[in-house]
Parts: structure tokens; C-alpha cells; sequence
């Protein structure tokens, strides 16, 4: 033996030695946090939040697949399968909140989604700045009013006796309509609200990404000879479309998220045919009823589509747009 | 159509007339004359904030006029809109749309004019093929290469066939490498398609090497206009003189004092024989500013009698030649010199000579250079 380093006891102290040199990953976590701890002591809160009011309740979950007793508590509870779920899908009430849920999501959707997208460019165009700031804060302010005086304006609105829609419909001779007594009227109420409430307050995602747009795209194009139309449609719309497709698929993911507050402040059984969603299907029969089992197994099958709503249109738009939540 | 071999005809000029831009009591650009023949090279440099790309954009129609007059092929065009100027403008980052692929970019111009499909497609191959993008046409522009994008642009620009291209510091994106490869391409595009170009820089090389005629700008102001040759050797001014030319000039400042034959300049106890001119002669006794260029002092050694010695501090080799930082009277001075064969003299150079006729005599108040040194090419 000559000690050369190729024989195997050299070698194996070399490893060792190249080993001890480099930090392992334990100690590199470790001194990563020490680092740059400032930045993870800012991201605790919402942590805990999220730990707190999303995690930790998923343990009750399981009550979804459990004959629930809040006097047995959910671990002595008897596990009962998906019964519940197959309750759940003979019940008519749960059949139309769904079907409700879906038709006002695809309406949502549908008028809902492109407003805030308009506004914003409709703001991107105006020219002058007094007007504009007026203009934003007019439709900003709806998202900073509670839900409760909302759906009180709206009630005072459509009042069939001193409200401004039926003394307008006076005017031109009709009858005072019962608005939000009427299952067909409750649809369109409430997205115009909906709309209303918080339209402008998205248009604010739009506008920062259309800040984001260089000038030097527009300058190119008024040089090419392009109008204002075609700067947007070709430069603005396309340029934000990524915004817009990430916007659309939070938005899927919520399909079934109906604002709740809003239709408990604004239905009345005169209106469930067409008002009741599965959220206050689960208020009902979780909180007034008490059959918390099977408002559980209803809100799991709610998680459950929103999950795979979301999946899809992020796997849909990153297969042919490119974009995509993660 | 006609194809993209000198559009011909059509083509025209630039002129300027007590152009002025003014944001609101600030003024930034304070009336620029300038005239830009047909077909001509012209590039404005200047340092940063020198009005040269606020003047590129009231030309193009980006920046409003704030006085003077502007004409394009003898057209008043102070309050035409853009895209009826009939120019094409390259941008410093490529302006290039990033949902369009490069067929649609350089497209896009036509497109907005209506052009018939058929002629759009033609014309993309045409320009594809000039610029080498062909095989690129369906890519994006995240999927290209700087100098590819900057094709592209330029592709832009040139399938519209413009009356004037303007270029707004086109290369100062790329690496040191392909900005000296698409300077090359640049000019070779010129010549070859011959419209009138207005180009935009901050960098003298690229003034240099490109340019029929340069502007050289200073403070909203323009400091001197000529082929680049005539501004190396004759700069107007002590800013000019020592903006063009890498390393820029070497200044002295200096007493002009009377010599057996003719104007002497002196300065610490060392003397520099000048041209035997009537300005020279009459100035003597005033103080100046004598300016040299690194590429016409000649270094020598401690034994040459009538040298002006230099403190040597450091020597750059270049290659085939080298820079000599030396310190003349506590100032920065650098000499150019040969390397080949001298890498040994290299070492004992202690001073340098130079021929009356190269040395700049600049107005030690006004910085102007006195007249009747005329330096032929």
C-alpha cells in the first residue's frame, strides 16, 4: 500500500471528507430560516389562519361519513358510509339548490365576468384624470358597503310601493311589480347586484395588469397606424389575457360558492324555487335543522366539485393558453 | 410588388427647423436645425438626457411639437398623426407583441392597413428571407434569441416600406458581441434598401461606424454635425472632442506663448510647438485648452530631447495595439501606440511627441476650437 488515493480506505475518507464539507439539508433549512426569518415571521399570520380556520376543521369532515351526535362527539360517532350522500342525492330541495347554484354561477359567469374586464378598459381610455378618479371611486364604493345594507338598498329599490324601479315603471303606466316576491325576478336581482357590488372593485386586477403592458406596444402601434379600438382588442385584450384566464379560473373554482349572505338577505320562501342554493341548503338543514351529518356530507361534495372544477380549467388553460395557476 | 431591393422613388427627407420641445416651463429640446438629405444615414448621439430621443419622437409623431417646423418629403407634418407621417420606428426593447409569433409581429403594420392577405404573406416571406427569420416565422417572441428579436423589429419596420426609419437605440440591449454584429447587418439593410434613417444612440461606436453624417447633441442643443471623420478630427468643441473617439481626446490645459517659430503652448515648465496659424498667433498670452488624441501622440522614450514627459501609470494591451494611462499634470493622459515588435519599448516609454498639425487648440473659456485647424481626411 502506498497510500495513493484510488485505494479504498483513501478513497472512503476522501467521501467522508467531501461529506463533512457540505451542509447537510437539515442544516441548510436551518440556516435558510435564520436568514431570512423576517420574511417567514410575515407569513406566520396567515399560516395560522390557514391552519386555524381551514385546516383544523377538517377533521370534522369525517362527520360527512359518520350518524353525527354532538352529545357522542365525532369520535365516538358510528361511521355510516356514504349514506348521507345517498340521501342527499334523493333529496328534491338539495337537486334544485344545486341545479339553482349552477344556473346562477353560469349566469355570474357569464354577465358578471366580462364587466369587470370592460370597466377596466373603459377606464384605461378615458383621458381625463378628474373623471376617471371620480368614476373609479363611484363604483369602487359598492365592495366597501355591507352586504346587510346592500341587500337593504335593493329592497328599498324594488319596492312595489315608494321604490325607484316601480315609480320609474309608473311613469311609463305599468303596475307596480312584487319583485323579489317573484321566483323569475330573483335571478336577475341578484347578479345585477352581484355586478353592483363588486364589479368595480375586480376591474382593479384588470387595471394593474394593463399598467403592466409596456407603452412601447401602444407607441409601435400608433406609428403602424392602429386606432384606439384596435390597440385594444389587439395589444390591451390580448396582453391582459392571461389575467383574465388566471380571474376565470378562481372563478370556476367557486362555481358553486353562490354569495351566500346575499341570497339568505334577499330570499324568502316565495322565491326558494329559483332562489336556493346549495350554501343555504346547508345553513338550513346544518344550523336551523341540526342534521349536522348531512350538511357536512352536502358542503364536502361542494369542495369536492370546486376541487375538480378548478383542476380542470387550470389543466384545460395550461394545455392551450400557456397559463395557469401552478 | 416591387420587392424590398431600394424601394426608390418615393424616398425623401427630414428637415428641422427651430424644432423646440418644452414641458410646460421646462425646456428640453431648444430649437434643433437639422437636415436630413434622401436616403441618408444620419445618428444622433449625445449623452443620456441630451434631447436626442425626444427629438427621434417628435419626428415620429409620439412627442408633440412644441415650436418649429417639421417636414417629411417636403410635407409640413407638425400636426399629422403618426401613422399618416409614413415612418417606421425601432424601439430600444423591440416593441414586439408577445402573443403574436414573428409572421404576425412583422404583420401587424399591414394588417392594420388593411393590406390584401395574400400581399401580407408575400411580404413577410420577403423581409423573413432578408433578415434571416425564416425559420422562425411561427415562433414567439419569448422563444427568441436578443438579436433575433431585434430582427424582427426590424423586420417590422421595413415591411412598410416607410419613407423614414427611425431607430430609438435599437442595440443597447444586446451583448457587446451581436450589438457589433447587428450594427454590420444594420448598415448592410441601408444600403441595400436605402431609406432615409434617423438613428438614435448614446453609444460613439455605433455613431461612428453607422452613420453618413452624425449630430452630436449635448443639453437639448446640437454641438456639431458632420461625417464622422470630420468630427474626429475637426470636433467644434471641447465637449465633442471629447465625446467621439474611444479613449476620448487627451486635454491640457495651456498658456499660448511665442516660440522661435511660431505659437508655443506651455504648461508646467513643458511645450508643445503649434501650427503657425493667425488664431494660434493672436492668442497668444490667452489660456487654452489643447486637446491630442490618444492616436496621434507617439510615445517615446527619456532620450527623445523635445518629448513632453508623462508620469506612465499603467498599460493596457489590446492585442495588436495598447493603451498607455499616463499622468500629465495630475490630469488622466493616454497614448494609443502599436504593440508589435515594441512590447520591450513598451516598458521605457517616459514621455511623448506630436506633429503640430494634430494638436486641437480649443478657446480656454468658450471651449470652442479656434479657428482655421482644418484636419483633411
Amino acid at each position: 500500500m502506498t497510500g495513493l488515493p484510488d485505494t479504498p480506505s483513501a478513497a472512503g475518507s476522501g467521501r467522508k471528507a467531501r461529506e463533512v464539507r457540505k451542509p447537510g439539508r437539515l442544516q441548510r433549512i436551518t440556516e435558510h430560516l435564520r436568514r431570512e426569518w423576517q420574511i417567514y415571521a410575515m407569513l406566520l399570520p396567515t399560516v395560522l389562519w390557514m391552519v386555524i380556520f381551514l385546516y383544523k376543521p377538517m377533521y370534522g369532515l369525517q362527520i360527512a361519513f359518520k350518524d353525527y351526535s354532538v352529545f357522542r362527539g365525532i369520535a365516538n360517532s358510528p361511521w355510516i358510509g356514504l349514506e348521507h350522500f345517498e340521501t342527499l342525492f334523493n333529496n328534491d330541495q338539495f337537486l334544485r339548490a344545486l341545479k339553482n347554484t349552477i344556473i346562477m354561477s353560469a349566469y355570474g359567469l357569464l354577465f358578471g365576468f366580462p364587466v369587470p374586464i370592460l370597466l377596466a378598459l373603459m377606464f384605461n381610455e378615458v383621458l381625463s384624470q378628474t373623471f376617471k378618479k371620480s368614476a373609479q371611486t363611484i363604483v369602487y364604493l359598492p365592495h366597501f358597503i355591507s352586504s346587510v345594507i346592500i341587500a337593504g338598498i335593493v329592497m328599498t329599490a324594488f319596492s312595489p310601493s315608494a321604490g325607484i324601479v316601480n315609480t320609474a315603471l309608473g311613469w311609463f303606466g305599468l303596475e307596480p311589480v312584487y319583485f323579489l316576491t317573484k321566483p323569475e325576478w330573483f335571478r336577475p336581482i341578484f347578479i345585477g347586484t352581484g355586478i353592483w357590488q363588486e364589479a368595480g372593485f375586480q376591474s382593479i386586477v384588470y387595471l394593474a395588469a394593463i399598467a403592466g403592458v409596456s407603452p412601447t406596444l401602444y407607441e409601435s402601434a400608433v406609428v403602424d397606424g392602429a386606432s384606439r379600438w384596435q390597440m385594444m382588442w389587439k395589444i390591451t385584450i390580448p396582453s391582459i389575457l392571461p389575467t383574465i384566464i388566471i380571474m376565470l379560473i378562481i372563478r370556476i373554482g367557486n362555481i358553486l360558492e353562490i354569495s351566500f349572505e346575499m341570497v339568505i338577505l334577499l330570499y324568502q320562501p316565495a322565491t326558494y324555487e329559483t332562489a336556493d342554493v346549495v350554501n343555504t341548503f346547508i345553513y338550513r338543514q346544518g344550523l336551523q335543522g341540526g342534521q349536522y351529518d348531512f350538511a357536512a356530507a352536502a358542503g364536502l361534495f361542494n369542495a369536492v366539485v370546486a376541487f375538480v372544477l378548478v383542476m380542470t380549467a387550470n389543466t384545460i388553460s395550461k394545455r392551450y393558453s400557456r397559463t395557469s395557476l401552478w | 410588388m416591387a420587392g424590398f431591393a431600394k424601394t426608390g422613388g418615393d424616398m425623401s427627407g427630414v428637415n428641422l427647423q427651430g424644432l423646440v420641445k418644452a414641458y410646460g416651463a421646462v425646456q428640453v429640446v431648444h430649437g434643433i436645425d437639422l437636415d436630413v438629405q434622401e436616403k441618408e444615414f444620419v445618428v444622433l448621439v449625445g449623452p443620456s438626457g441630451c434631447g436626442k430621443s425626444t427629438t427621434l419622437r417628435m419626428i415620429a409623431g409620439l412627442e408633440e411639437i412644441s415650436d418649429g417646423d417639421l417636414t417629411i418629403d417636403g410635407r409640413h407634418v407638425n400636426r399629422v398623426a403618426p401613422k399618416d407621417r409614413d415612418v417606421a420606428m425601432v424601439f430600444q426593447n423591440y416593441a414586439l407583441y408577445p402573443h403574436l409569433n414573428v409572421a404576425e409581429n412583422i404583420a401587424f403594420g399591414l394588417r392594420i392597413r388593411k393590406t390584401p392577405k395574400d400581399d401580407i404573406a408575400q411580404q413577410v416571406q420577403e423581409v423573413g428571407g432578408i433578415l434571416g427569420l425564416t425559420d422562425y416565422l411561427e415562433r414567439r417572441p419569448a422563444d427568441l434569441s436578443g438579436g433575433q428579436r431585434q430582427r424582427v423589429a426590424m423586420g417590422r419596420a421595413i415591411v412598410r416600406r416607410p419613407k423614414v426609419f427611425l431607430f430609438d437605440e435599437p442595440l443597447s440591449n444586446l451583448d457587446a458581441k451581436l450589438r457589433t454584429q447587428m450594427r454590420a447587418e444594420i448598415k448592410r439593410l441601408h444600403k441595400r434598401l436605402g431609406v432615409t434613417s434617423i438613428y438614435v444612440t448614446h453609444d460613439q461606436v455605433e455613431a461612428m461606424t453607422l452613420a453618413d453624417r452624425i449630430v452630436v447633441m449635448h443639453d437639448g442643443r446640437i454641438e456639431q454635425i458632420g461625417t464622422p471623420m470630420e468630427l474626429f478630427l475637426n470636433p467644434a468643441n471641447t465637449f465633442v472632442a471629447g465625446f467621439l473617439g474611444a479613449p476620448p481626446m487627451n486635454m491640457i490645459t495651456a498658456q499660448i506663448v511665442a516660440g522661435d517659430q511660431g505659437p508655443v503652448a506651455e504648461f508646467g515648465g513643458q511645450r508643445i510647438v503649434l501650427q503657425p496659424l493667425p488664431s494660434l498667433q493672436n492668442a497668444v498670452g490667452k489660456t487654452v485648452t489643447v486637446g491630442i488624441r490618444p492616436e496621434f501622440a507617439k510615445a517615446v522614450d527619456d532620450s527623445q530631447p523635445d518629448r513632453v514627459s508623462i508620469e506612465v501609470d499603467l498599460i493596457e494591451t489590446l492585442g495588436s495595439e495598447a493603451l498607455v494611462h499616463a499622468t500629465l499634470q495630475g490630469a488622466p493622459f493616454v497614448i494609443r501606440t502599436d504593440t508589435v515588435g515594441q512590447m520591450e519599448a513598451l516598458g521605457r516609454i517616459g514621455g511623448f511627441t506630436v506633429d503640430a498639425h494634430l494638436v486641437k487648440v480649443f478657446d480656454g473659456e468658450t471651449g470652442l476650437a479656434l479657428p482655421g485647424q482644418v484636419l483633411n481626411q
